[in-house]
């Protein structure tokens, strides 16, 4: 399988954690991935906040990088995936196809829609399949309690991102259990980490944070994973105002998607980028079996 | 005691407007509602207004057309009123932001309707009182009046000649309060929950109607019932004219479009009472669809396309699939005849004046007389707006001249004696068991197709459940939110509403409108051209006769 | 549709403030038809049962917005949700009351919060007196200024939308999904003439707390879809006054940041939300954050092929544009 990998912006920056152990999973299960220096950021709703079409546009143009080369674009983030789909579904909208195009053909840019997108997730649960997953660990996170957090954006809204139900998801617990976790349910799994207001009233932010970190602890949770590098620096980076906000202690380890998957099929911990974390994972990794350690 | 000039019962569309013109003509207004005023039933009605407002159309034309409508039976000169205030209602509305459906050049669009002659149905998509509720309600929002919200009328007190005031319960907390009040007006809606098979909200318990002929007010042509054709099978949920409107057909279980027989020239457009009698005829003489909900004809919107159907019927579209599992654009609509609307009602005149100084009403709860012996769709949401200015113009005139209302403590004592009889019974009737009984005999008996028979056992078993009611009973013996108590209050008035329908029904030896009697298949314009007016007595509702008002119009056989 | 019951367990919240300790389930069973709604599950069980719930209803019909409730954790109207499909994903149906609103009994809140955020964005047309409606005629309004109203005219002001929110939930300086969705009504209605009053004063009033989590759009029975009319207000407001607020000048420094390298510099957006000097209180938490992550400080490498992104945005950044 070779996938044109979209990493976003933190991914490449400050959450290089997640590119790390991105990579390192995809060359474990022989995913290749496509390098494009052209991807610019998705603009991560905030451009789409400020005019809709410029978001589209520039989307538009990414999908056409992918496109060009015949393939299908991965993202690694929650909130990239929904700003790709959603612009590859507004292209669908002949006006605004004609607007875009008008300003993207001029530029040598031809949008024509062919490339799907698709998040690490689905890739690993859909078209690497489970069975192949199982397979593949070496080391079970067996004594480890997670719970999983989805991010907005790779659910909602429903009908726009065609996926799982957007209020009983399973497909990343399904994941979690083939890794040999357990996975833990919260409500909290499918709402709101807070980020897109982390700059605008960092103390709302960081209640919400706060409160699905809560959620997940109080349901027995030792660690949560989240798809989205956003929802990331939200329940991580800022988990400490957060406690702060909700009046506990929250000591909750957040780890990126594929650095479950690559700890679970035998990456060495320190590979991984774990000391990048704010909340160290010490405590989680400490839960997994003996055997496992 | 609680005290304002002009009270308002009831919040919907007719309420809305008559406290509006109260407020603009400077009168301390309360409104008292026992829902949220945006949860009305006003809210539900789907299709459309009628205003004569087309170039080619006439208010003469929407006239003739409403007159031929009633079977007669409609007050011509409150007609003519009622449809040349029609055009400058609708475009009060507009200003006021409601927001309508518009063709290409900008004015407001306008459907073909059942009984008209011309498509002058204003409308918004299929949801035109939900629009007309928010535009008024938007619009009221920046006047100054009270509001008592989920309140509900126990009693209207009439004193030295005229009204003094109401006394009414508050949900949310149980206290029982008086509210003097030098003019009432009545804007409670329908009462469709005393039938079991109905278009109606819960809601729409005829609380206004009861209290007010309790205290005195005569009721108009209760017997005159209007069945909506086309309500979902399972249910009764509402499937708008609109959608015959839009070209939908009926089909009976041999495919046949059998309309052709019963109304050659309009087909489904034919006026409600014909198309309902038709859909029954062909269920009783075994051409419709059986199944475990009963039987049941086609309503098919296929041929119209879906996007035809998701931009002009998009609510029924949704409807379908919610509620019948279904999706209009491919599959025909299983459906049947519910009750939907109340033709009688308080009686008014044009100005919404009672025969009670003080008392006024407006809007379903009222009976002017336009509707006569059917209603013509489209007519209704027209109605709550033109006369629920009217009746609070009148009511802010009268309260700007009358003496101050007193209430007496007795007032509200007697009401919360009762009450609380209800509550301290030992052991007694289980109001929902009683309601439950009412509507079985209602859809049982006082149906679309009447005879002496039915009506006389229906009657027999009414009465029964009103000596049954004076042992209700209510368990919960909360004061926050007893809904056990509201359906015993509600429960009790339905029951007396029930009552006067069926003394009205066989009393009226004929057949006309949406009132029709195998017994008595012929229209007897000599003997019962006439309105039946119910005055309440300790024995039971007293019959009286009271003239219909003609103008121009000389009745005619009624043909579509 | 067949006539073939299931039995149907509800597990129902019972509290009565005053008389109540705290609130429990209680536990009812019924035989119904997969499709039957829920609220007529709860009527039965108010009939045949236990008249003492308390619940709001009234048309049953999708369009009072009387029935919005918590049915299996999910904001929505109860006459609309049918059992089956709740038995099959849940084994039950747990009825619980609305969030954000205080209960007043069992299923039964107070939706004074909830009418108080509508009445505040003033939901009324402001007609200019200086050019008043056309008289004895209707104001023109084409289809098309129609169709702009998108979903928001559907609106039944159930408060599903409300109950979902996280941010009602967790600020309450903001106004909520459906006064949001009410004030993109009127601000694009052509008969009102405060349009840019009204977008001034939302982008101070809460506006850009909004989330855009989308959970509001996802509780809507009626497809008002308020978290992209939301959308809609935040440019329409920009255009309208800039970037005054810390939300907007996020926004707008964001698109302004992406522009220049292609991808986003960290340091610099916090710069363009906060200024120089309202960063300074974000600098100490934000060197504990440098000291794991020291990228955040750095300013990526371009992009390659930036002159296509610059082409796209001097084509369509409308900036400065009035």
């Amino acid at each position: 399988m070779k996938l044109a990998y979209y990493p976003g912006c933190v991914a490449k920056e400050s959450g290089r954690e997640l590119d790390l152990s991105t990579r390192w999973v995809c060359q474990a299960l022989g995913i290749e991935l496509a390098e494009f220096p052209k991807f610019s950021c998705c603009g991560s709703g905030f451009i789409d906040e400020a005019n809709e079409l410029l978001s589209i546009a520039i989307n538009a143009r990414n999908l056409a990088i992918a496109e060009a080369a015949g393939l299908d674009l991965m993202t690694v983030c929650s909130t990239c995936q929904g700003m790709l789909s959603l612009a590859k579904l507004r292209m669908e909208d002949p006006a605004v196809r004609a607007k875009v195009d008008a300003t993207l053909k001029p530029l040598g840019i031809n949008y024509r829609g062919t490339s799907k997108v698709t998040h690490l997730l689905r890739v690993l649960v859909e078209d690497v399949g489970l069975e192949a997953i199982r397979a593949k660990v070496k080391r079970p996170l067996a004594g480890l309690k997670v719970g999983a957090f989805y991010g907005c954006h790779l659910l909602r809204p429903a009908d726009e991102m065609d996926w799982e139900s957007p209020e009983e998801p399973h497909a990343f617990e399904n994941l979690l259990s083939a890794l040999g976790a357990e996975p833990v349910l919260y409500r909290g799994r499918v709402m709101c980490c807070g980020f897109p207001i982390q700059f605008v009233k960092a103390e709302t932010a960081g209640r919400i944070a706060g409160r699905q970190i809560l959620d997940a602890k109080d349901h027995g949770a030792d660690a949560m994973a989240t798809p989205c590098p956003l929802c990331h620096i939200s329940l991580d980076a800022y988990q400490r105002p957060a406690a702060k906000l909700v009046g506990r202690p929250l000591d909750m380890p957040v780890f990126h998607l594929p650095q479950l998957v690559a700890l679970a099929f035998g990456a060495s911990p320190k590979d991984l980028g774990f000391s990048r974390h704010m909340v160290s994972p010490e405590a989680a990794l400490a839960k997994l079996a003996p055997s496992a350690r | 005691m609680l005290r304002h000039e002009v009270v308002v019962v009831g919040a919907g569309l007719a309420g809305q407007r008559a406290a509006l013109a109260a407020v603009e003509a400077g009168r301390d207004v309360a409104i008292v509602t026992k829902l949220h005023p945006l949860r009305s039933h006003s809210g539900a009605a789907q299709g459309g207004i009628n205003a004569a407002i087309g170039a080619n159309d006439s208010v003469d034309a929407h006239i003739f057309d409403t007159v031929k409508g009633s079977d007669y039976l409609g007050d011509q000169d409150a007609i003519e009123f009622f449809c040349r205030e029609a055009g400058p209602t609708v475009l009060e509305m507009e200003h006021f932001g409601t927001i309508f459906t518009r063709t290409e050049d900008g004015s407001l669009a306008q459907r073909p309707f059942g009984g008209a002659g011309f498509p002058r149905t204003v409308y918004a998509a299929d949801r035109t009182g939900l629009a007309l509720l928010q535009g008024l309600w938007e619009r009221l929002g920046s006047e100054r009046f009270t509001l008592y919200e989920e309140w509900e009328l126990a009693r209207i007190v009439v004193r030295g000649g005229r009204a003094q005031g109401i006394i009414a319960f508050d949900r949310k907390t149980g206290a029982i309060q008086g509210m003097a009040a030098k003019a009432i007006v009545i804007a409670t809606g329908g009462a469709g929950r005393i039938y079991g098979r109905t278009t109606n909200a819960h809601s729409c318990t005829g609380d206004g109607m009861a209290v007010a002929y309790q205290a005195g007010a005569f009721l108009k042509d209760m017997e005159f019932v209007q069945f909506h054709p086309t309500a979902l099978l399972e249910g009764g949920i509402l499937v708008t004219e609109g959608a015959r409107g839009e070209g939908g057909i009926l089909k009976n279980a041999s495919g046949e479009r059998f309309m052709s027989r019963y109304a050659p020239k309009v087909l489904e457009l034919a006026s409600r009472d014909v198309v309902a009698r038709a859909i029954t005829t062909e269920i009783l003489e075994g051409r419709g669809f059986q199944g475990p909900y009963g039987p049941f004809v086609h309503l098919e919107l296929m041929h119209l396309g879906r996007e035809k159907i998701e931009s002009r019927l998009q609510e029924i579209s949704d409807l379908c699939r919610s509620f019948a599992g279904l999706d209009p654009a491919t599959d025909p609509i299983p459906i049947a005849p519910a009750q939907h609307y109340m033709m009688g009602g308080i009686g008014t005149n044009i100005q919404g004046e009672t025969n009670v100084p003080g008392l006024y009403s407006a809007g379903e709860a009222a009976c002017v007389s336009i509707h006569g012996a059917n209603r013509l769709g489209g007519n209704s949401l027209m109605e709550t707006l033109v006369f629920g200015k009217s009746a609070g113009t009148a009511a802010a005139a009268y309260a700007a001249g009358a003496a101050e209302a007193t209430l007496e403590p007795g007032d509200l004592d007697a009401v919360a004696t009762t009450l609380r009889g209800w509550s301290e019974r030992k052991d007694g009737e289980d109001p929902s068991a009683l309601r439950a009984e009412l509507q079985q005999t209602m859809d049982r008996y006082v149906n679309i197709f009447r005879n002496a028979a039915d009506l006389a056992e229906g009657l027999r078993r009414v009465r029964a459940l009103k000596d049954r009611f004076c042992r209700v009973r209510v368990v919960d013996p909360s004061r926050v939110f007893n809904l056990n108590l509201s359906d015993a209050i509600e429960t009790g008035h339905m029951i007396d509403l029930a009552e006067v329908i069926l003394v009205g029904a066989l009393a009226r030896t004929e057949s006309r409108g949406a009132h029709f009697r195998k017994d008595y298949p012929k229209r007897d314009d000599a003997q019962w051209m006439k309105h039946t007016l119910a005055r309440s007595t300790p024995g039971g509702p007293e019959l009286s006769y009271s003239p219909v008002g003609f103008t121009r119009w000389e009745p005619k056989e009624r043909v579509y | 549709m067949s006539a073939d019951t299931i039995p149907v367990t509800f597990d129902v919240y019972r509290f009565q403030p005053g008389k109540d300790a705290t609130p429990r389930f209680q536990r009812y069973t019924l035989d119904l038809t997969p499709h039957t709604p829920v609220l007529t599950g709860l009527l039965r069980i108010r009939d045949e049962i236990d008249p003492s719930l308390g619940l709001r209803y009234s048309c049953r019909s999708a369009i009072c917005g009387s029935c919005a409730m918590q049915v299996n954790s999910k904001s929505r109207l109860a006459c609309e949700t049918q059992v089956g499909p709740e038995v099959e994903l849940h084994g039950r149906i747990v009825v619980e009351p609305m969030l954000n609103q205080p209960v007043v009994r069992d299923l039964v809140v107070d939706q004074s919060p909830f009418w108080r955020e509508y009445q505040k964005i003033e939901p009324h047309l402001k007609v200019d007196p200086r050019r008043p409606m056309p008289v004895g005629k209707v104001t023109p309004m084409t289809p098309a200024q129609v169709d702009r109203f998108q979903g928001t005219p559907r609106c039944i002001a159930c408060a599903a939308c409300y109950s979902a929110c996280p941010a009602v939930g967790s600020d309450p300086a903001f106004p909520g999904p459906m006064a949001l969705a009410k004030l993109y009504r009127f601000a694009v209605d052509p008969r009102d003439a405060a349009r840019q009053d009204r977008l001034v004063r939302i982008q101070t009033e809460g506006l850009w707390l909004c989330l855009r989590c989308h959970l509001c759009t996802e509780a809507c029975p009626k497809d008002v879809r308020p978290s992209e009319r939301i959308r809609d207000l935040k440019e329409m407001a920009i255009a309208v006054q800039g970037a005054t607020e810390h939300g907007s000048k996020h926004a707008v420094g964001f698109k302004r940041n992406i522009r220049e390298g292609g991808t986003l510099n960290e340091m610099k957006l916090v710069r363009q939300t906060y200024g120089i000097f309202g960063m300074l209180p974000q600098l100490p938490y934000g060197l504990k954050i440098w000291r794991k992550k020291p990228e955040v400080a750095r300013r990526p490498p371009p992009i390659e092929g930036r002159e296509e992104l610059e082409g796209i945005y001097r084509e369509l950044d409308r900036e400065g544009e009035r």
